[in-house]
């Protein structure tokens, strides 16, 4: 296998030419480094408006008089405006950003059309631009994560159309044949969004389904947004990192393959665990407890994977800023992911259904298990790409901290709000009022993990910008700066 | 696993097996229900023109949030709370596109809330400031549903009967726009007052 390899290797010249390692490496980078550079500037961007508009809604919910007299900014509008920028505006595109720099790296050489990714991803961001004014002018429609409206949903789908088929190439483009987990992933969340968005679109919109039936895609979608798509994306990121950032092989490696499929199998159809004892078709929503359920399979080979690897090099977490980004995002991941399995079944849903719950663990998994690997990721990537150090490695240690803080208390104080709310609202009679009153202090709390989360992204957005405009030092200026990281990913463990 | 395309049929089968199991499945079997009956006595029953309006109101505010409109049977205590006296099925929703089952319950479950408060005048209170109808509650205030005028000769009909403490300086009144009415005719709308054989409900159950 590995002769083959070696003789498909040798068929590309460019790859044995006489510059040394990094200075391939710098080619690759420099072919995609305008684009990935614009997209990770929108990332820091959009996560400076969710944390905003985060604290907001985090505000409003225990203090309903707070800026009252702006209409467009009532919790209705907010809310979804929040989480659709988080998911839309900063994950999708500090997810991308980390894909196409990462794609472009295994594949091992310079991959061209770099202008196709700019254009879509330009035309991404316009198209969120337009779906949150749209939300907050009253255009929203009431589907989680399908509330940009619908003159907004065309252009995100075609610009997303765009970004992918550069991926595409640039999967096809590789220099080398044998493929790494990262691009598994990556193709998997391309190919996966495609298509749940179109048949969320049709379904809902253009062909509704009948009544409550629309209610079902929606969840199916949602389910699937969280499993099929960013979660990949934060997978091909956490299996490049960890060999980069540990020097250390991916323990178990080989069982990769089992966890990809039976993630993507369970998480296609977990999203529906929501709709227990609703007005809905009950055995739908059993085929989601049971997806859900078997999700445990696929995390718990994830949690041997990333767990050994990270405990094997464990002093190494510590010297590295991309690493603890990474060992958060593990931890994040694996908390998540067993509520998820624990929470979904029905026993533990008949206390939390219609919670806070729901949100407290959204947020776990996609600000902290996505989110602060996307951030390691981008750690990673800027000195590389920009051939600068970062400025102040003290400011990302606060920043680790604060923004993980921010992210524990905010899941933290929403899943307990969720279990007292709970009990109270769904296992007593208490009237609803003093049923929200008596957890009041958890929303208190949350807002002040959205104040940590907040501060902790503007820290983020200085240490971004400081890298960005600052001018590089004579021994940045060399191309000898950064000590090529290990080639882990080729060889087979 | 070395080759896109390989990769791209195991996900592409994935994604459709579990759309065709789980969305086109039970829509072919129970997404094509008809209306039973017609006039009066149509299940479900038709809504009036002001009530769409209302409606729309209702999905532009983002009400859904907070919201849900479905009464549960088999957990919960929906029924003991009075949201409803049985379980919804597909059948009441068939007319409502987009529809408003929700997912959160941070304010009460409104789909029989007609039924519970039949007094419109009781809504626009509710709209205006939520602290004079239920006092404590977290719901925001839409001011912007109403307007504020000075009162000319008589005064308006339909202005607010605002009680001690939330009223307006002398001289003025609190009219409810056309969107806050039609807010408040959806709210009265939002009762079922028919019976669907299958539904279960506690009078069944203890018929049984």
């Amino acid at each position: 296998m590995r002769f083959i390899c070696n003789l498909c290797s040798s068929l590309f010249p460019s790859l044995e030419g006489g510059g040394s390692q990094r200075e391939r490496e710098l080619g690759i980078d420099a072919s995609t480094r305008f684009a990935t550079l614009g997209t990770i500037k929108a990332s820091v961007f959009w996560l400076l408006v969710a944390s905003l508009l985060g604290l907001i809604s985090s505000i409003k919910l225990h203090s309903p008089s707070y800026l009252a007299e702006f209409s467009c900014l009532s919790y209705g509008k907010v809310y979804p405006a929040f989480w659709n920028v988080l998911v839309y505006g900063w994950l999708f595109n500090a997810g991308l950003a980390c894909v196409c720099w990462i794609s472009a790296r295994l594949a091992g050489r310079p991959i061209g059309n770099s202008y196709l990714l700019t254009i879509a991803g330009g035309a991404w961001n316009f198209a969120v631009i337009v779906g949150l004014v749209g939300i907050l002018v009253g255009d929203q429609r009431p589907f989680r994560l399908l509330e940009f409206p619908s003159y907004a949903a065309p252009l995100l789908f075609v610009s997303f159309l765009g970004m992918g088929i550069w991926i595409l190439l640039a999967f096809k483009a590789r220099a080398y044949r044998s493929t790494f987990v990262s691009q598994w992933y990556v193709l998997a969340a391309v190919f996966s969004f495609v298509w749940i968005y179109m048949i969320a679109q049709v379904m809902i919109f253009l062909v509704p389904a009948q009544g409550v039936f629309q209610s079902v895609v929606a969840s199916w979608f949602f389910g699937n947004l969280s499993g099929l798509v960013i979660a990949p994306l934060a997978f091909a990121t956490l299996y490049y990192l960890i060999p980069k950032t540990l020097g250390q092989h991916i323990v178990g490696y080989r069982q990769s393959g089992i966890a990809f499929w039976t993630w993507l199998a369970a998480s296609s159809c977990s999203g529906l665990a929501a709709l227990v004892n609703g007005p809905f078709p009950a055995w739908v929503a059993s085929v989601g407890v049971i997806a859900s359920f078997a999700l445990f399979l696929p995390v718990s080979i994830f949690g041997m994977q990333f767990v050994s690897s990270l405990l094997s090099s464990f002093s190494k977490i510590w010297d590295s800023l991309s690493a603890r980004f990474v060992a958060y995002s593990v931890v994040a991941f694996l908390v998540a992911s067993l509520l998820i399995v624990f929470g979904s079944l029905r026993g533990p849903q008949e206390t939390l259904q219609f919670t806070q719950f729901e949100n407290g663990l959204r947020f776990l998994f996609l600000a902290g298990f996505g989110g602060m690997a996307f951030m390691g990721g981008s750690y990673f990537i800027l000195p590389r790409l920009l051939n600068k150090e970062l400025p102040s490695s003290g400011l990302i240690d606060v920043q680790f901290w604060i923004q993980g803080l921010g992210i524990f208390v905010i899941a933290a104080s929403l899943i307990s709000a969720g279990s007292a709310h709970g009990a109270l609202l769904n296992g007593s009679e208490v009237d609803t009022v003093q049923a929200l009153a008596s957890v009041q202090p958890y929303f208190f709390i949350a807002t002040l993990g959205f104040v940590f989360f907040l501060s902790g992204s503007l820290m983020y957005a200085v240490s971004f910008f400081w890298m960005l405009l600052s001018s590089r030092s004579e021994k940045e200026k060399s191309a000898e700066l950064l000590k090529s990281a290990p080639e882990l990913e080729y060889t087979p463990s | 696993m070395n080759r896109g395309p390989f990769i791209f049929l195991g996900v592409f089968v994935i994604v459709s097996l579990s759309w065709a199991l789980t969305l086109v499945k039970p829509i072919s079997e129970g997404g094509q229900l008809r209306p039973v009956g017609s006039g009066d006595a149509r299940v479900p029953t038709v809504m009036t023109g002001g009530a769409a309006l209302g409606r729309e109101t209702y999905q532009e505010l983002g009400c859904v949030v907070c919201h849900t409109q479905q009464v549960r049977f088999a957990a919960g205590n929906d029924i003991a709370r009075g949201w409803g006296d049985r379980q919804t099925l597909p059948l009441d929703y068939i007319d409502q596109s987009p529809v408003f089952t929700g997912a959160f319950r941070i304010g009460p479950d409104l789909t029989n809330v007609g039924a519970r408060r039949d007094d419109a005048a009781w809504h626009l209170l509710h709209f205006y400031n939520p602290q004079i109808a239920s006092p404590g509650s977290n719901m925001p205030a839409y001011p912007q549903l109403f307007e504020k005028r000075p009162i000319v000769g008589e005064g308006s009909s339909r202005a607010l009967d605002l009680p001690e403490g939330f009223a307006v300086q002398e001289g003025y009144e609190v009219v409810p726009t056309r969107k806050a009415e039609a807010l408040a005719a959806y709210m009265l709308s939002l009762k079922i007052q028919y019976d669907i054989e299958e539904a279960p409900s506690p009078e069944k159950l203890s018929l049984k």
